[in-house]
């Protein structure tokens, strides 16, 4: 699969085209924002999104592990949409689920939308230290590095008179946020108030995603 | 018939009113009376000036004198504007006041406030006024039976824009409704001239149906601008005639300039105004500027007080400015049809003729210009295609129907299907859009506790709103039209109006632009607020709404492929033209009226081929792309192409050898799909789709949401839907759409199946002189979004990657 060189906090990281991100030296897989059952939570209001994005998600999740055989799984956050996310699921889903469990440890860092909610055989945790790294869904005040979601970082992008907006992976040096690995999640602007409060505007490292690519500005 | 109708009309109850203005009835307004009378419905064709409003009226007029004190609401009338609703309250004012008549009439639109709407639901009217999409909404009240249970006459004003759209498609389930409510309904539709009167009449007319036609005797005088200047090669502004136009508005009272696009008005506004030494009163009117600004142009219009206006279509239905004396059409025509309503601008009387001026922009719209007036004097116009309902309009009016009440799909269903655009319309589509209505209509079952509406335990076929709140939703939703996003514009504290955010999005702080003829500085954007400056510079950048691109019409292509093949018409044209003409008849050839003439030549180590189609934009867009793949099947190594309506040029590396081979229907049938999903055109109309059928939610003034992020969940919708379901009716409907609007589908495949025979094929050395044009016209690559999006990443990061002198690693 190709990948994207991100050295961050003296680590390599290799960021993926399907937008999750790799630590080859501790053989670790990182996503975030998957927001499972989106679409079930909008029906509840009656805004009747295609229901596959449950299907969907877990699908590039597995097809992933299966790549990769990482030993550790890190969801930085916002596995699940709401309560109701996990009506979504089927049967096989648990079933494949627990499967792979056996080989690769799942570390679910809980978000704003998935707080209260409880998987069988998953492992939840506020935060998450390894090293000098701490891995939280919205980043606090500590000396660590950290690597985290909840923002679904996209970049505006103006060259030659043409102006697009990506997904992007995107760190200041000591803040790493991992863009929505999830299927009907939208984006925020890395100019938008909410991001620049965490990251600040200068010295920003951007990796917009392209179709099979991860690129460097 | 042949009885004399000619005192039918002496004791009606308006015959007092006309006789005092000294008026008499026109032979239609008497031929109308008779049928409507005679139990028909009728459409009527009669150009403007011919008291059309008033024909509508005649018969409820009568009735409602008759029928004395009758209460409730008797007669319906529909406009297709909001403006135009409140000058037919005036019209119908005087007469009624002046004799005294016991007839109550109020106007219902969007600007009414909800404390009059209210009491109009208490006590009706015996006359409404409205616009299609307010009937709609009345139709999705609980009482909406009693309300309309007595309605008598419905009249249709200006049908002629409602035939092919899906604004038509709304209307003309409602109008069934309508029909269901009060079986003895009749239809009165009012119409412009039309070309295939027998179609309105399809559309319109059930009881004993009738055309009642009235033709204009006096032509218009229309002539193309006598210019001193070079006519350009290409460009569509017409900077050469700028100061001709200035001196043409000084010879008239008050002219109207029409232009074809929103960018177009503002270059025009803002070079008259560099040039205005006279000081003329000049303004600017374009469906984007704030509508208080153009209530003010309109009312300057109507006054008087203005000496001309540059306009787009927005000026070109409604209100009757009586004053103008002259239209400037700049630009092409594009129809015989738009060319007529434009010039019907000014003069509003009957007896003399209305006055014309064409400015064409560049060479071959001077043919077009000279083939309009040609077509005009034979009075051959344009035919309205009808076409088949939309889907997405009929799951809109399934949801309405809910909000009314419980209802039975089969007596819905054969309902819808009376109305004329879906006559076809299959009942296992139907079945599709009520489960669309229901849960979204996923084939994966998710959404059993959620249904919007569902089915009755003890009769399956009865269908039932889930609670009242959903009713709201459906009010916010309702209407087919819908915008691009678009943002305000503040000076200051005024709001100028609205323009597309992807333009927006393109600039950056100081950059200038033009809108509503002033040169603004972009300054930033905050809240969906684009806050602007006055600028002093004279560079702007234009706006580049997307809206307005017209195609051009078949009937005006025939015309113009005739005229350009009658060589002895050329020493009529001004000198630069017949030698532009003469010249391509030495170096190539000028097709015949039936032929397809293609040009192939070297240029700059590139090889060209020009194809002349005549198909209008849309088609030749098509075409194009179609083509691209086709050269890419031979191994041409295809660069990219640009299209116009009259032609399309595709550059390439190697030399194109086969192109008969390629060129026929066969291209459109192999890669038509391709090009529909690698343009983002579906994508686009799915976003229409999902918004109309209720699918998602339209964005209000004052939501949260940005228009912009309705256009990207719709688009993630589309990529999971397209993956998932590719069977889903929201699909389907797009593809639909894209088939009858986009991409001229059925004229492509028109000259796509006989083309083959009628290639003119010409191995040139060099460009001909008919091909500058377009050639002029490359500027752009024409890749899909998805490959820019990807070329844009590459070259920037190239571009980085050499600054920093860094060599790739791969």
């Amino acid at each position: 699969m190709y990948y994207q060189l991100i050295n961050f906090g003296n680590e390599e990281f290799y960021a993926y085209p399907n937008k999750s991100l790799y630590w080859k030296r501790l053989n670790t897989l990182i996503v975030s924002d998957l927001h499972i059952g989106k679409s079930i939570s909008y029906a509840k209001n009656k805004q009747f999104l295609p229901p596959y994005d449950t299907k969907e998600i877990l699908n590039k999740i597995f097809v992933s592990l299966d790549k990769i055989k990482p030993s550790n799984l890190i969801i930085v956050g916002d596995l699940l949409h709401d309560v109701f996310s996990t009506l979504s699921f089927k049967d096989q889903d648990h079933k494949s689920l627990s499967q792979y469990m056996k080989n690769t440890d799942f570390i679910w860092i809980k978000g704003n939308h998935d707080k209260n909610i409880h998987i069988e055989g998953f492992k939840n945790f506020k935060n998450y230290k390894i090293d000098k790294f701490l891995f939280t869904h919205i980043p606090i005040e500590t000396s660590l590095f950290q690597i985290c979601g909840h923002y679904h970082p996209k970049v505006k992008i103006s060259h030659r008179g043409k102006t697009i907006f990506k997904t992007t992976f995107v760190h200041n040096g000591k803040i790493f946020i991992l863009p929505s690995f999830g299927i009907l999640t939208g984006g925020l602007d890395i100019n938008s108030k909410q991001i620049s409060n965490v990251l600040g505007k200068k010295n920003l490292s951007i990796y917009p995603v392209g179709q099979d690519k991860v690129y460097k500005l | 018939m042949n009885i004399n109708k000619s005192n039918l009309l002496l004791l009606h109850p308006l015959n007092k009113w006309m006789k005092k203005k000294k008026w008499s009835w026109f032979p239609h307004q008497i031929e109308t009376f008779w049928h409507v009378q005679s139990g028909s419905d009728v459409v009527v064709f009669a150009p403007t000036g011919a008291g059309k409003t008033l024909t509508g009226f005649i018969n409820p007029i009568d009735d409602l004198i008759k029928l004395k004190k009758f209460k409730g609401l008797h007669t319906l009338y529909i406009s297709p504007l909001k403006s135009l609703a409140n000058d037919i309250v005036r019209n119908l004012e005087k007469p009624i006041k002046e004799l005294d008549l016991n007839i109550s009439f109020q106007v219902r639109t969007g600007d009414t406030t909800p404390y009059k709407k209210q009491k109009q639901k208490q006590k009706p009217p015996n006359i409404l006024i409205t616009t299609p999409e307010s009937l709609a909404l009345l139709n999705s009240y609980e009482n909406a039976k009693e309300f309309f249970h007595n309605l008598k006459y419905i009249i249709i004003d200006e049908i002629h824009t409602f035939l092919d759209n899906k604004r038509a498609d709304l209307l003309s389930l409602n109008i069934e409704r309508l029909q269901t409510f009060s079986p003895n309904l009749q239809r009165i539709g009012l119409s412009a001239t039309l070309k295939n009167k027998q179609d309105a009449k399809k559309w319109l007319c059930r009881k004993k149906p009738k055309i009642v036609s009235y033709e204009n005797s006096v032509l218009p005088k229309i002539k193309i601008l006598e210019s001193k200047e070079r006519i350009p090669w290409s460009g569509h502004m017409a900077t050469y005639s700028i100061n001709e136009i200035y001196k043409e508005i000084m010879k008239s009272k008050l002219t109207i300039i029409f232009v074809n696009t929103r960018a177009q008005a503002e270059y025009m506004f803002k070079n008259l105004w560099l040039i205005n030494k006279k000081k003329l009163k000049i303004a600017v009117h374009h469906g984007s500027l704030e509508k208080n600004l153009r209530l003010k142009v309109e009312n300057n219009l109507s006054k008087g007080l203005v000496d001309c206006v540059v306009a787009t279509s927005s000026l070109e239905l409604g209100l009757d400015y009586g004053d103008v004396e002259k239209i400037i059409q700049v630009g092409a025509p594009k129809g015989i049809n738009r060319l007529l309503q434009r010039v019907g601008r000014s003069n509003h009387n009957l007896n003399t003729p209305s006055k014309a001026i064409l400015v064409p922009t560049n060479r071959f719209e001077f043919i077009e210009a000279k083939a309009a007036i040609e077509e005009i004097k034979k009075n051959n116009l344009d035919k309205i295609d009808l076409k088949e309902g939309s889907f997405d309009v009929v799951a809109q009016h399934i949801f309405a129907t809910a909000c009314a009440g419980q209802f039975n799909i089969n007596d819905l269903y054969k309902e819808i299907i009376k109305a004329y655009p879906y006559k076809k319309l299959k009942l296992n589509d139907f079945k599709q859009l009520i489960n669309l209505i229901q849960d979204g209509g996923y084939v994966l079952k998710n959404y059993d506790q959620f249904k919007r509406i569902f089915q009755l335990r003890e009769n399956k076929n009865i269908y039932k709103l889930v609670n009242k709140r959903e009713t709201r939703k459906y009010r916010m939703n309702v209407g087919t039209i819908i915008e691009n996003p678009m943002l305000k514009i503040k000076l200051g504290t005024k709001t100028l109006g609205n323009i597309e955010e992807v333009f927006i999005q393109n600039l950056s702080q100081g950059d200038s632009f033009i809108f509503a003829g002033q040169v603004l500085e972009f300054q930033s954007m905050k809240n969906n607020l684009v806050q602007v400056k006055r600028s002093k510079s004279l560079i702007s950048k234009i706006p580049s709404y997307s809206g307005g691109r017209m195609p051009l019409s078949t009937n005006l292509a025939n015309s113009v492929r005739a005229l350009l093949a009658k060589s002895n018409m050329w020493d009529l044209y001004p000198e630069q033209i017949t030698e532009w003409l003469k010249r391509q008849k030495n170096i190539s050839k000028i097709p015949k009226k039936n032929e397809y003439l293609v040009e192939q030549f070297p240029r700059k180590k590139n090889f060209y081929t020009v194809i002349y189609t005549f198909a209008g934009w849309h088609a030749n867009q098509t075409l194009g792309f179609l083509l691209l793949r086709g050269f890419k099947e031979f191994n041409y190594k295809p660069l990219g192409f640009v299209a116009n309506d009259y032609a399309i040029v595709l550059w390439s590396l190697k030399e194109v050898k086969e192109i008969k081979t390629i060129l026929n229907l066969g291209l459109l049938d192999k890669h038509l799909d391709n090009y529909l999903e690698e343009t983002s055109i579906v994508k686009r109309l799915f976003r229409d789709n999902a918004i109309i059928s209720c699918l998602i939610e339209r964005r209000l003034p004052g939501m949260e949401k940005t228009g912009k992020q309705v256009l990207f969940s719709s688009d993630l919708i589309y990529t999971v839907l397209k993956k998932n379901e590719p069977n889903h009716i929201l699909l389907k409907s797009s593809y639909e759409d894209a088939k009858k609007n986009m991409i001229d589908y059925d004229r492509l495949r028109e000259i796509l199946k006989k083309i083959d025979k009628k290639i003119i094929l010409k191995k040139l050395t060099c460009i001909s002189p008919l091909a500058v044009p377009i050639i002029l016209e490359i500027n752009k690559e024409n890749l899909s979004k998805k490959e820019t999006d990807e070329y844009i990443l590459e070259d920037l990061e190239n571009e980085i990657l050499k600054e920093a002198n860094v060599l790739s690693i791969n």
